[in-house]
């Protein structure tokens, strides 16, 4: 697997000549990201691992396609960090929605990460950089209405999307302890909506009617795409330590979102609904396996303070903003005026 | 087809000015008809008394007898004329409201028929429903402000009218700035925290807001939960807690918690342990001033004979309520009784002096605490003392 440079020539020595390494660097996230290092002069070089292939070429990317679910990915990894002498990690191969294949998922989170933090500690990497979702803290009645960093994060049982995600989290943070010499940030987003983003929540507010669970109107919380990937150019130009939730301003009850994005509520007791989307999960008709219900049922939204006073972040798009962007994109998709 | 009605009068109005107009003023209208028809000629000729009658009438005018001659004749051709007018304006307007009422209506009724048939009238319909009373922003914990103005006027008229409250030293409560209202709690569907809140937010010289606290238990049940966020409840926790003071909000919270709301009637006004010292932790910490709240009358309310708690778990509650009225009446059991009720606010208790991290000091915070409720028990002694009739007060 030789390095696919996309231009022959080196690029002169930027100001910081900085070599960033993207895994899952044509997720959501990646793709953003890439194109916004790829503007930045202070990056020299930037290393993108994914099983796709890049959809096109950029001028200081270097595409290698490793399998983190592959038994050896990891000397894999640590050969390519040394090779392109990479400083710092963006961990970002994640699963953007719930997948059906349980164990291959576990795979890809879990022990990837772990592959990813082994080749940082064995490649001299200086900085490790994660994405992790809110949906940790997981949905509780018992909840403050605000979850902040110290909160602890209790997943959802039975969720393995969340709770893989939790497992890869907290195996980042021991490994921090465990190499002070490194530094390890997670940003933990919440629900993403804008443009060009897809997930669960975009899946359910493109159907209508939206099936909502009867006597429940939990409030939610947004934070828009370019904002999220603000944040991790943030946290790649300095460096935070730690863990950060990253959230729109302002809260906004599930009721009034259907209402913005006019759509029809179904609304079902909990129990119909619980046993509605078990059978139709075993069926596998569905991504939305029956535990994600807690999360129409109760409180999980995050407080955004640290990431405000430490990175300095303020998103540009509040709540209800980023919900509105979404849903005039759509409207616009509808009719066919983008793609 | 108020538009309509309002053509067709105003095409009456019309057609009577002109007749009006077209008849000769010196002369009665009573008396056209007659003297145009040959019929009336003879009828009058016939009858006396309508003759003595048309005399009287002419003569108390003082004006000429219309006889047969030219310019009588004139006149009636005009009235006529005007009459004929008036019946073909009259065809023509029955023709409009016609023509409106059969085909536009018609038109009308069609067309939301139509509309009937699809999903998308129905679902604008429910969704327009479902946030009829719903403004499109909340605060950060859940309240809008919309909903509460719907739903105040019924917790008005219980605090003005149904339970009369009385109260004693509002002006302790600070005007502005953090604060923290703890009080007794009763009453099985805790009605004292909004009774808090419209006290403070109605008759307060700041007319300020109370955030009241509120049990977990409520949120994990379908309804409850989202009720009491929407009228300003908290989920009772320190970290909501912290976070509205740090606000400078006053909040409301009950440290019996549900020991407090379910406690049987020979138990009333026997103060519970104040959970484990919550709420001193949190004055300490967030330096901020109690304000001690005695209530009389909530824990009459329902007067709580006994608690099923055996089948109360399906339903996600902690017991089920047995009163003089509830289950037994069903639904019309769970109106409260009419008792009359008294609040008094306390003077409020600093407890800055502490440093922050004597938080943590079990034993200062359980002394602070259980001094906290004898005073609040006290307070309600007193008060209890002070009443003389349970209905008025």
């Amino acid at each position: 697997m030789a390095p696919q440079t996309t231009r022959g020539e080196r690029r002169p020595p930027a100001a910081r000549d900085r070599v960033v390494a993207i895994t899952g660097a044509f997720g959501f996230i990646g793709t953003n990201l890439l194109k916004y290092l790829d503007a930045d002069q202070n990056y020299s070089r930037i290393v993108a691992i994914d099983i796709k292939k890049p959809a096109a070429p950029m001028e200081r990317m270097r595409f290698y396609k490793v399998d983190l679910t592959h038994p050896a990915s990891d000397a894999e990894l640590i050969r390519i960090f040394k090779e392109e002498k990479v400083d710092t990690v963006v961990h970002l191969a994640f699963l953007g929605n719930p997948q059906h294949n349980l164990q291959w998922a576990h795979e890809l989170e879990v022990i990837g990460t772990l592959k990813a933090l082994t080749a940082c500690a064995y490649s001299g990497v200086g900085k490790f950089l994660m994405w992790s979702v809110t949906m940790v803290y997981g949905a509780h009645p018992s909840n403050p209405n605000f979850l902040t960093e110290a909160h602890p994060k209790r997943g959802a049982p039975g969720v393995s999307f969340v709770n893989d995600k939790l497992e890869a989290e907290n195996e980042a943070l021991t490994f921090a302890a465990k190499h002070p010499e490194t530094i390890v940030t997670v940003l933990r987003t919440c629900t993403i909506l804008g443009p060009t983003v897809n997930n669960v929540v975009t899946g359910a507010l493109s159907r209508n009617p939206v099936p909502v669970l009867m006597g429940f109107d939990p409030l939610f919380q947004f934070v828009h795409e370019v904002d999220v990937v603000d944040a991790f150019k943030l946290a790649l130009d300095h460096d935070f330590p730690g863990d950060f939730n990253i959230v729109g301003d302002g809260v906004m009850p599930l009721s009034t979102v259907l209402k913005l994005a006019g759509k029809v509520p179904l609304p079902l007791p909990y129990p119909v609904a619980k046993r509605i989307f078990s059978a139709v999960w075993s069926a596998q008709f569905t991504h939305v396996p029956p535990g994600f219900l807690d999360y129409f049922r109760y409180l999980w939204v995050a407080d955004g303070g640290k990431a405000r006073s430490r990175m300095k972040f303020t998103p540009k798009y509040s709540t209800k903003e980023a919900l509105l962007n979404f849903v005039g994109t759509q409207r616009l998709r509808h009719v066919h005026l983008i793609d | 087809m108020t538009e309509l009605d309002k053509t067709i009068r105003g095409n009456a109005d019309a057609a009577v000015g002109t007749a009006k107009a077209a008849a000769p003023k010196r002369r009665p209208r009573k008396k056209t008809p007659r003297a145009a028809s040959p019929a009336a000629e003879c009828e009058k000729a016939e009858t006396p008394a309508a003759t003595a009658q048309g005399d009287a009438t002419t003569g108390g005018t003082a004006v000429p007898k219309p006889e047969e001659g030219a310019p009588g004749e004139g006149i009636v051709a005009e009235v006529l004329e005007s009459i004929g007018g008036l019946g073909e304006e009259l065809m023509e307007t029955a023709g409009r409201v016609r023509s409106h009422s059969f085909v536009n209506i018609a038109g009308n009724l069609l067309s939301a028929a139509r509309d009937l048939l699809t999903l998308d009238y129905y679902g604008r319909r429910l969704g327009e429903l479902s946030l009829k009373d719903r403004s499109g922003e909340v605060d950060e914990f859940g309240l809008d402000e919309r909903y509460w103005a719907k739903i105040q006027p019924l917790y008005e008229f219980l605090f003005y009218k149904y339970w009369r409250v009385a109260l004693k030293g509002l002006a302790n409560v600070p005007v502005k700035g953090r604060a923290i209202l703890v009080a007794n709690h009763a009453g099985t569907f805790a009605f004292d925290g909004v009774m808090l809140r419209v006290a403070v937010q109605n008759e307060h010289t700041a007319k300020r807001d109370v955030r009241f606290l509120v049990e977990d238990f409520i949120y994990h049940l379908p309804f409850a939960g989202t009720f009491m966020n929407r009228i300003g409840g908290v989920r009772a926790c320190q970290e909501n807690a912290e976070r509205l003071l740090e606000r400078g909000t006053a909040i409301a919270t009950f440290p019996e918690g549900i020991q407090g709301v379910g406690k049987l009637f020979h138990d009333r006004y026997k103060l519970q342990r104040f959970g484990r010292g919550g709420v001193t932790k949190l004055a300490i910490r967030t330096k901020s001033p109690i304000v001690p709240v005695a209530i009389i009358g909530n824990e009459e309310i329902y007067p709580l004979l006994g608690k099923i708690t055996r089948f109360a778990e399906p339903f996600g509650v902690p017991y089920i309520p047995l009163t003089p009225t509830f289950p037994w009446l069903g639904p019309l059991g769970l109106v409260p009784a009419p008792v009359k009720w008294a609040i008094h606010f306390g003077r409020p208790i600093d407890y800055s002096k502490y440093p922050v991290d004597s938080a943590d000091d079990t034993v200062l915070v359980n002394k602070l605490t259980e001094n906290l409720r004898a005073r609040i028990q006290q307070m309600v002694v007193e008060l209890l003392g002070e009443r003389r009739s349970l209905f008025r007060g």
